[in-house]
């Protein structure tokens, strides 16, 4: 791995517009040319949207405005819409969660509150949600929910209890509800 | 008799497919008194393949017997010299991470199941089958003989990091 500079700065890119091929290499080619290293990145197709959502680095100090202005042309081109955010040296240095990993399938047909009560739920026991997803399936007439949360438990929950507490709005909501462990094995 | 340092990926080794042993002699007993040194010297540690300590032999050993997912089911300390698969059956997901590819993992498919067939450090050959957890870890070890990581294998975007990883 490269020495990474003391004094590199971070920043967060969202990307979102309507889908068509070369957005990510167009995304690419402007953070290439700024000399702009991709850290850390994610991007899916989320309806006829595609949204990315990058971590660049620099080596070296520049402004937020310089990385909007040369963004501009290719927002323009692709109609996109282009966010910058500046980070802060915490929100770079932060400490993975500890604790076991799991993932929540949740589904059924589709009704308000799906996402609101299962997250609240997790929330209030303090899980922290890494990853979430979801999908509206089905036809018009039966439209059916689908959503994955994959979320660290705080250490000493164990995961027969997530499924435990989850049981009661499993019932009331009407959903299928799972737990079950994604924990990595090291080999 | 030692503990060896794991090499790490992008050391050109862990991509080079691994020589048969032709005879178990003093080196290769050496050798896997090393891999056996150096798995139980890692934390969590369940299995070493030679190639990881930047020998090309096909030599790796596992050992599920002290994890949480394999206690229950297992041979032990397992030394493979010459390991095949001779048969396998079923498929299951796993998160994988592993010692030569620090800070990441992946959602890997594999057998549930496998039979396989080595010599084992008293150069008997042995047949065996295999499964769960344990099947899993010869698998991925076996992957090492071939030059193969699991971020060869990886059938899902979902990845993610290991606990231990501090960003950057």
């Amino acid at each position: 791995m490269q020495e990474r500079a003391e004094r590199s700065v971070h920043f967060a890119v969202t990307i979102i517009g309507k889908d068509s091929p070369g957005i990510v290499a167009g995304a690419a080619e402007v953070l290439y040319k700024l000399g702009c290293n991709i850290e850390d990145s994610s991007c899916t197709m989320l309806g006829g949207e595609f949204a990315m959502i990058l971590i660049v680095s620099h080596n070296k100090p520049f402004s937020k405005t310089r990385l909007l202005e040369d963004f501009r042309a290719f927002e323009e081109k692709l109609h996109l819409s282009v966010f910058v955010r500046s980070l802060s040296s915490d929100e770079v240095h932060y400490r993975v969660p500890e604790g076991e990993l799991c993932m929540v399938s949740v589904y059924g047909s589709d009704r308000p509150g799906i996402v609101f009560r299962v997250t609240n739920e997790l929330a209030e026991r303090n899980i922290s949600i890494s990853d979430l997803n979801t999908k509206l399936i089905g036809t018009p007439e039966q439209p059916v929910y689908v959503m994955m949360i994959e979320a660290v438990l705080p250490r000493g929950l164990e995961i027969e209890e997530v499924g435990k507490m989850l049981k009661k709005l499993k019932k009331e909501l009407n959903v299928e509800i799972s737990v079950r462990s994604v924990t990595p094995v090291s080999l | 008799m030692s503990v060896q340092k794991i090499i790490l990926y992008p050391d050109p080794v862990l991509k080079k497919v691994c020589r048969p042993v032709r005879d178990l002699d003093e080196e290769i007993l050496g050798l896997i008194r090393d891999l056996v040194d150096t798995m139980r010297s890692g934390p969590g540690s369940v299995g070493v393949a030679a190639p990881q300590i930047g020998i090309t032999l096909r030599v790796c050993v596992v050992d599920v017997s002290g994890s949480k997912l394999g206690k229950n089911s297992n041979h032990g300390l397992l030394v493979m010299v010459n390991p095949e698969i001779i048969e396998s059956d079923g498929t299951a997901v796993m998160r994988e991470g592993c010692m030569s590819v620090p800070d990441y993992t992946g959602d890997v498919e594999r057998a549930t199941g496998v039979t396989i067939r080595f010599t084992d450090e008293n150069n008997r050959v042995r047949v065996l089958e295999t499964s769960g957890f344990e099947a899993v870890a010869v698998q991925h070890e076996m992957d090492h003989l071939d030059g193969l990581l699991f971020l060869d294998r990886i059938s899902s975007l979902k990845t993610g990091l290991f606990r231990r990883k501090n960003y950057k």
